[in-house]
């Protein structure tokens, strides 16, 4: 606690004595000029984020993929996908998610290996360099995890068994500050998850 | 643990009021010389030792915050000529021509004594060309707190320059690796000191912001491996998950009357504004398009959000009427803006934008015009964050090698770093005047 005395602005002081006195902490009760109208012109769409993705993501989520980066992140394994997966990394140029045409052969590998093993489920991850903020970079990473599942949708994989995810700047597999390391971040990455029977 | 403190003022006899004609008003300011002060340590008028340091860590404490502010020029003690436990703190009781020969304009000087686990403490402002007494004010608190009492009488000396009580009691909420693979939220107050690490949980946490009554900190974190948002009570060392159960969820800021928050959910690749209620209930979608709609910040009056979007092909920053849901673009120099703090005066948006390759901080008029670089592009400077007066911005820069907090003028003058931490210091937000 600490007590202040002998102030040489009377007036401010007796505004602050007012308030200690009424027992007010700094609060926050609303004001009702600042609250924003209910009833605007606006599409609502209470909804929010979609229940259905959301729930079927939760229970993919739930599943715990054996490896993936955050997981290895957690455990001070290396984030990088090992030479042995049979899915290989994809890259981005600085600030997009449209797919090169590397990335696309990339793509159609990794399609024709999961149509050989139809049961395995993974989780594509977003990954970016690390320049830009960090919100921006979660974003864009799961833009380049979404654009890497439309494409393997578009190739006939089940949209069921891919579900996305976003570490945007925050789990780089390289860290020095040069092109060399950002273009190796800036990635999608394949996490196979344990796989379930078909049911 | 954080225990609250309340400011009791009691009104004692009338000041001289003439004594504040000198030193005040426009002595200080941009393109003004610094205003040489001297802050002498604290004569120890108690019985017992000085085995806190309170003598020099209080006049530290104060050379601190005055150097920070950019607008004074503090004299070394090294140079001071009276010893502060021979002479006097009041008036009459010392020589004002020691000061005057050092050079000084302006003279800080006090007395504590140490009684059971609390601290008396009185300190004066002198003007020294007219050996007047400007302000005196006497403290009573638990003496590991020293160095509040120090940041509220540095805040008293700001207010007799400038009209406008100073913000040295407030502190900052950042992420740090602490060295380590693992991003977790700390707190400290602008000198470093009173650290407090928020999470402790082993993982990617983001973000943090102040609520208004400066009671919690709102944050994004990967503990529950989907991105979710998070409320830690300072007072109870509470947490909980706040955004709703379903969803990604990348970044939130609370509004400025605390009743509502406007958060960032991604659904199928798609990042997008959403208005939630103080409990973390949606009410409605604000932005509805196919592409990086992020970052949110509150205009003072809580009826506009800048924010960040992609929608014109590169990162741009927007403002959004919550009124009738209309946006505008607000920047169109550079290729690549984003983080953007609307300032607590209402006027100016802090951001960080792309140059050269490099990351520097800018500010915004509303009514657009020239926007302002502040730091130089020989390194990266980002994370705007504005003191709760608005005449500061504290940022993350890499220019020393790791990335540290620092801050500046709202000019981008007088820039100094904050912190030192062994790792990577980053997201700084700061928080509003705390009692």
């Amino acid at each position: 606690m600490i007590v202040e005395f002998g102030v040489a602005r009377c007036a401010i002081m007796i505004a602050v004595l007012a308030l200690v006195l009424s027992g007010c902490a700094p609060s926050s009760t609303m004001t009702p000029d600042s609250m924003p109208p209910s009833g605007s012109a606006l599409p609502m769409d209470t909804g929010g984020p979609r229940a259905g993705e959301g729930a079927r993501g939760g229970a993919r989520e739930s599943q715990a993929p054996s490896g993936g980066s955050l997981r290895e992140l957690q455990e001070g394994k290396s984030t990088a996908t090992q030479p042995s997966s049979p899915l290989k990394d994809l890259y981005f140029d600085f600030d997009r998610y449209d797919l090169r045409a590397d990335a696309r052969e990339t793509l159609r590998a990794n399609a024709t290996w999961l149509q050989n093993n139809a049961s395995v489920r993974v989780e594509i991850e977003g990954h970016c360099d690390e320049r830009g903020t960090s919100e921006y970079n979660l974003a864009l990473g799961a833009k380049r995890a979404q654009s890497a599942k439309d494409y393997l949708v578009s190739l006939g994989i089940s949209g069921e068994r891919l579900s996305t995810i976003s570490y945007g700047e925050e789990i780089p597999t390289c860290k020095e500050p040069n092109e060399q390391c950002w273009r190796q971040n800036r990635r999608a990455r394949f996490v196979i998850l344990a796989s379930r029977p078909a049911s | 643990m954080w225990v609250r403190f309340f400011v009791v003022i009691l009104c004692l006899a009338a000041w001289p009021c003439s004594a504040k004609a000198q030193v005040r008003g426009d002595i200080i300011g941009p393109g003004m010389p610094k205003y040489p002060m001297a802050v002498s340590p604290l004569k120890n008028t108690g019985a017992s030792g000085d085995a806190g340091k309170i003598s020099e860590g209080i006049a530290d404490a104060i050379v601190y915050d005055l150097d920070l502010s950019g607008w004074f020029r503090v004299i070394d003690r090294a140079a001071y000529i009276e010893h502060p436990q021979r002479s006097g703190d009041t008036l009459g009781s010392f020589d004002f021509k020691d000061w005057s020969t050092i050079g000084a304009v302006g003279l800080v000087k006090g007395r504590f004594s140490v009684v059971g686990e609390d601290v008396n403490v009185e300190l004066r402002l002198f003007d020294v060309s007219q050996a007047k007494e400007v302000i005196g004010k006497r403290y009573v608190g638990r003496t590991r707190d020293f160095r509040r009492i120090a940041h509220k009488f540095a805040d008293e000396i700001i207010k007799q320059f400038t009209g406008e009580q100073g913000i040295f009691n407030t502190r900052i909420a950042y992420v740090s690796t602490s060295g380590g693979r693992f991003k977790e939220i700390h707190i400290s107050h602008l000198d470093g000191s009173e650290k407090f690490q928020v999470t402790n949980n082993r993982t990617i946490n983001l973000s943090p912001t102040w609520t208004p009554d400066g009671r919690s900190i709102l944050y994004t974190s990967f503990k529950d491996r989907s991105p979710g948002l998070y409320l830690f009570e300072l007072y109870s060392g509470k947490e909980a998950r706040w955004s709703p159960p379903a969803g990604r969820y990348l970044g939130g800021k609370v509004s400025p009357d605390g009743q509502w928050a406007v958060v960032t959910a991604e659904t199928a690749g798609n990042s997008n504004l959403y208005l939630l209620d103080r409990n973390g209930t949606m009410v409605r979608r604000l932005t509805s398009d196919t592409g990086i709609e992020v970052s949110p910040s509150w205009s003072p009056d809580g009826r506009q959000i800048v924010f960040v979007s992609n929608r014109s092909g590169s990162p741009q920053l927007y403002v959004l009427e919550l009124a009738n849901g209309t946006s505008r673009r607000l920047t169109y120099s550079g290729g690549y803006n984003t983080s953007p703090e609307w300032s607590p005066k209402g006027d100016r948006i802090a951001y960080t934008g792309r140059v050269g390759g490099r990351f520097a901080i800018f500010t915004i008029g509303l009514d657009g015009g020239e926007p302002r670089k502040l730091t130089a592009e020989s390194s990266d400077s980002e994370d705007p964050t504005w003191s709760p007066d608005g005449r500061f911005i504290a940022f993350s820069s890499n220019r020393g090698g790791r990335y540290h907090l620092y801050v500046m003028q709202a000019s981008g003058e007088n820039q100094r770093r904050l912190t030192g931490s062994g790792g990577d210091d980053t997201k700084p937000n700061w928080s509003p005047r705390l009692d």
